[in-house]
């Protein structure tokens, strides 16, 4: 079958040495993402893009690109392993992914159960990362066949619906949210347009001409942002670690988190697909549904290992799930895919329905990549865990400088100019600001990145039609998207207006 | 608010000071004698790695080093932004002496200039063409089952209602792609107007849309099709070629067989900046005259499917002339000439 034989010629990618080096490095920085509280996967995706760029300067393009992308893939779905770390031993989520995970995760360690919560977490992992695999192995293909007849009037409503997905669900406040998502899609309509080549808002700076970069807007409002957040507002010292015993979980254990990490792992896939959904909503959904369905749902909250399996699952499950609509149709459904994206994008890689004809050793390279990365996630965090734990009391003093530090080499590496610094520091406040007063600032990059292509297909669509609006509800699957749109805006709503706790889907 | 002004005037010197002390060669503008080059050489790709012009820009670079025909290291830069608009404005203000810099173009150094939304104010004017290098030609394409058969099939469609045929092309109104595809219709006495054409960014998004059912024709370059007629998944029309091309195409009619009097030459070519000083001239005229006979060229311009079409200095700017000419009449029937 020509699938298998891609994913073989994907393997010889991924086995290519400096390629394993490459997902090794991504992994064990994505860990310790997971691991520090502050920096989630979004900020270290966009931390490290400069970085690789640097590294991978000297290859022909398309390697370069497989391989940046290999180690980028690394850190977003090896930070879905260590956010659990810090959430068991500290309660205190290392990424709002693992926000759930602390409800039982922490019980357990206070019962003197860390090792097995940790243990479990990283075999759910594990299972749900390969799980989702198979699903993007099987579904890639085929979906990349379906995605080719998407025309603009179903991509435009299918951004529309990435959109609304994450204002629906960021924050505490919708309101913020689309205000949010309202100031990224201007800030994308900066620059020459690529319809008309009419320079917009750009007061004849030529430096404005190719609009703001997203990368600088990115780390500014993210890495930036909580650096200035964590020297002005002196986080109180992290509380004491809880000890971690026997590391392997016991034979009941096991018995009790089989069909909760099967469960996870498939639910966490399928949100994942969708856009706009992520690893955050995947991991509630999971413990919810878990409770639901559980014979003794008292249990829960109380140290019960199915509350930390199942969501631990649906979080690195979601992960392998939302590089579906990344590479088959171009569309980044959460921020951090949106940064992995304009990584490809940087290599002249364009993620989409061709991208697996013109560029499969990028394709098939990254979900090869994957299998091997989950692999050796595995063997970090079960033997290793102890040593990720200790990542947590790293010093502020030693991690601001670096981040700092990487976030200015790492921007003018790609920019080459100091209008992006600027840039930099302003979002770096900006961020801040925004995120102090609740603004959730996962929205503004994602419309950033989304709007001119929400824009230019909009207009292609309006060509199409010779300007009859109708083509939007006319073609059945746009008109589907549109509805799934306006039900993540509202349902939300609705429940708030019953008085539900809404998720807080932070960055994922 | 004047804060925040000056900020950015400062940001602006600084970044002017950056660029004189990253080009602080262009000190010896006026080299005397012919001891042109005594620094290192630039070749800038006004894109993003991996496009047409990085490709060239690349390809001359390691060829004139390889080939000793360049002693001095020649490194190529990525200037992207605003479709090579960004750094036009940079190479036209900034490095007009500098005889270590150079740059590599293609049609759009015309378009952008021309057109009344373009975004260049300074054009081949504001350079030395130095040499053109490779052609390559567009291609009006449909996919395999469609009921178009030929180029003459096209246009009476368009002629009987406009309204249902969608063309699309992987560049801005008015640019290349655009041009290509309205300039039959243009010559066949069509409004090219009333033409529907819709961007996409960049050639492989408008194949997706051809192949999605989602455009009826479009408009591409002759070089980058050949892949998929290989497939057997489109078939082209027509080329702008003024006769038939070699390869994969051999069997493709031109415009002039199937009725049209007009061909269209994507050219891509090298340029120094306005006030060069002759020595330099001269030394690239020769330099890239000897470069173009080399083997490794010839080897270079198969793997990436370039035709090779060389101009030395003066026969280029004279073509880029005509060409300009061209450009303006098509763009003045579009009605968006400047």
């Amino acid at each position: 079958m020509d699938t298998l034989q891609f994913l073989a010629d994907g393997f010889g990618v991924a086995f290519q040495w400096h390629n394993i080096l490459f997902a090794l490095i991504g992994v064990i920085i994505g860990t310790a993402v997971g691991v520090l509280p502050g920096i989630g996967p979004m900020s270290g995706v966009a931390l490290l893009i400069p970085v690789t760029a640097t590294i991978t300067s000297g290859m022909p393009t398309g390697a370069a690109a497989a391989s940046s992308i290999i180690l980028l893939a690394g850190v977003y779905y090896g930070a879905m392993y260590g956010g659990s770390t810090t959430s068991i031993l500290l309660n205190t989520p290392g990424e709002s992914s693992s926000v759930v995970t602390t409800l039982d995760g922490y019980q357990m360690a206070q019962q003197g159960r860390a090792g097995a919560a940790l243990a479990i977490s990283a075999i759910g992992s594990f299972v749900a990362g390969i799980i989702s695999l198979i699903g993007l192995v099987l579904l890639a293909e085929p979906l990349s066949n379906v995605a080719i007849k998407f025309g603009p009037a179903e991509y435009f409503s299918l951004m529309l619906l990435g959109l609304a997905a994450v204002s629906g669900l960021a924050g505490k406040s919708m309101t913020k949210a689309i205000m949010m998502t309202v100031f990224g899609l201007m800030l994308g309509t900066i620059g020459i347009d690529a319809v008309s080549g009419i320079a917009r808002f750009t007061y004849d700076q030529p430096i404005l001409f190719s609009g703001l970069e997203f990368l600088t807007i990115a780390v500014g409002l993210f890495a930036l942002g909580e650096v200035v957040k964590t020297v002005l507002e002196k986080d109180e010292e992290t509380g004491s670690i809880a000890k971690i015993n026997r590391i392997l979980p016991t034979k009941q254990d096991m018995k009790d988190s089989t069909v909760p990490i099967v469960r996870g792992s498939l639910l966490g896939f399928f949100i994942g697909v969708l856009p706009g959904a992520g690893a955050t909503l995947a991991s509630f959904f999971s413990y919810t549904t878990e409770k639901k369905l559980s014979k003794n749902p008292e249990k829960f909250g109380k140290g019960h290992i199915a509350g930390v399996a199942g969501p631990e699952s649906a979080n690195n499950a979601a992960s392998g799930g939302a590089m579906i609509p990344l590479l088959t149709l171009g569309i980044p459904g959460s921020g951090t895919t949106a940064i992995l994206m304009g990584a490809l994008i940087m290599y002249n890689i364009q993620p989409g329905p061709l991208l697996f004809d013109e560029h499969p050793e990028v394709a098939w390279g990254l979900i090869a990549s994957m299998f091997i990365g989950n692999l050796m996630l595995l063997v970090l965090n079960m033997p290793l865990v102890r040593v990720f734990a200790k990542i947590i009391q790293t010093p502020k003093k030693y991690l601001l400088p670096m981040i700092i530090a990487i976030s200015f080499f790492g921007v003018y590496a790609v920019q080459y100019t100091t209008f992006d610094l600027y840039l930099l520091l302003g979002c770096g406040v900006l961020g801040y600001l925004l995120s102090k007063n609740d603004y959730p600032v996962a929205p503004l990059v994602l419309a950033l990145v989304l709007g001119p292509m929400i824009e230019n297909n909009m207009r292609r669509a309006l060509t199409i039609s010779n300007g009859d609006f109708s083509i939007f509800v006319t073609k059945p699957l746009s008109l589907l998207f549109i509805l799934a749109a306006a039900a993540w805006l509202l349902v939300p709503l609705l429940l708030k207006l019953k008085g539900r706790k809404i998720i807080i889907n932070e960055e994922d | 608010m004047w804060k925040k002004i000056t900020t950015v005037a400062f940001a602006a010197t600084l970044a002017l000071g950056l660029a004189a002390c990253s080009s602080s060669d262009s000190d010896g503008a006026s080299s005397d004698g012919s001891d042109y080059p005594k620094n290192n050489i630039t070749i800038v790709a006004p894109s993003g790695a991996g496009g047409g012009w990085d490709l060239t820009a690349r390809s001359v670079a390691k060829i004139m080093n390889e080939t000793k025909l360049v002693e001095k290291a020649i490194t190529v830069e990525n200037k992207a932004g605003g479709g090579g608009a960004v750094y036009m404005a940079e190479f036209a203000t900034k490095e007009v002496k500098n005889d270590y810099v150079l740059m590599v173009k293609s049609p759009p150094i015309l378009i952008n200039n021309n057109k009344a939304e373009g975004n260049s104010p300074y054009g081949y004017k504001d350079t030395t063409p130095l040499a053109q290098l490779t052609r390559d030609y567009g291609a009006i394409v449909v996919k395999n089952d469609s009921a178009f058969k030929s180029l003459e099939d096209v246009l009476d469609a368009i002629k009987k209602d406009p309204t249902t045929v969608t063309l699309a092309g992987g560049s801005a109104p008015g640019s290349m792609d655009h041009l290509v595809g309205v300039l039959p219709a243009f010559e066949a006495g069509i409004d090219p107007k009333s033409v529907k054409y819709v961007s996409y960014d960049g050639g492989g998004e408008a194949i997706a849309a051809l192949l999605g059912n989602n455009a009826d024709v479009i408009a591409t370059d002759a070089s980058t099709i050949a892949t998929y007629v290989k497939s057997g998944d489109v078939r082209v029309l027509a080329v702008s070629s003024a006769e038939r091309l070699e390869g994969e195409l051999s069997e493709v009619p031109t415009f002039k067989e199937s009725g049209i009097d007009a061909e269209f030459t994507i050219w891509r070519g090298i340029f120094g900046p306005k006030e060069m000083s002759d020595d330099a001239k001269e030394y690239w005229n020769e330099k890239i005259g000897a470069m173009v006979e080399t083997d490794e060229w010839k080897t270079e311009l198969e793997k990436n499917g370039w035709a090779s079409e060389y101009r030395n200095g003066e026969e280029f700017t004279t073509y880029l002339e005509e060409q300009d000419k061209v450009i303006v009449e098509l763009l003045t029937a579009l009605g968006m000439q400047k």
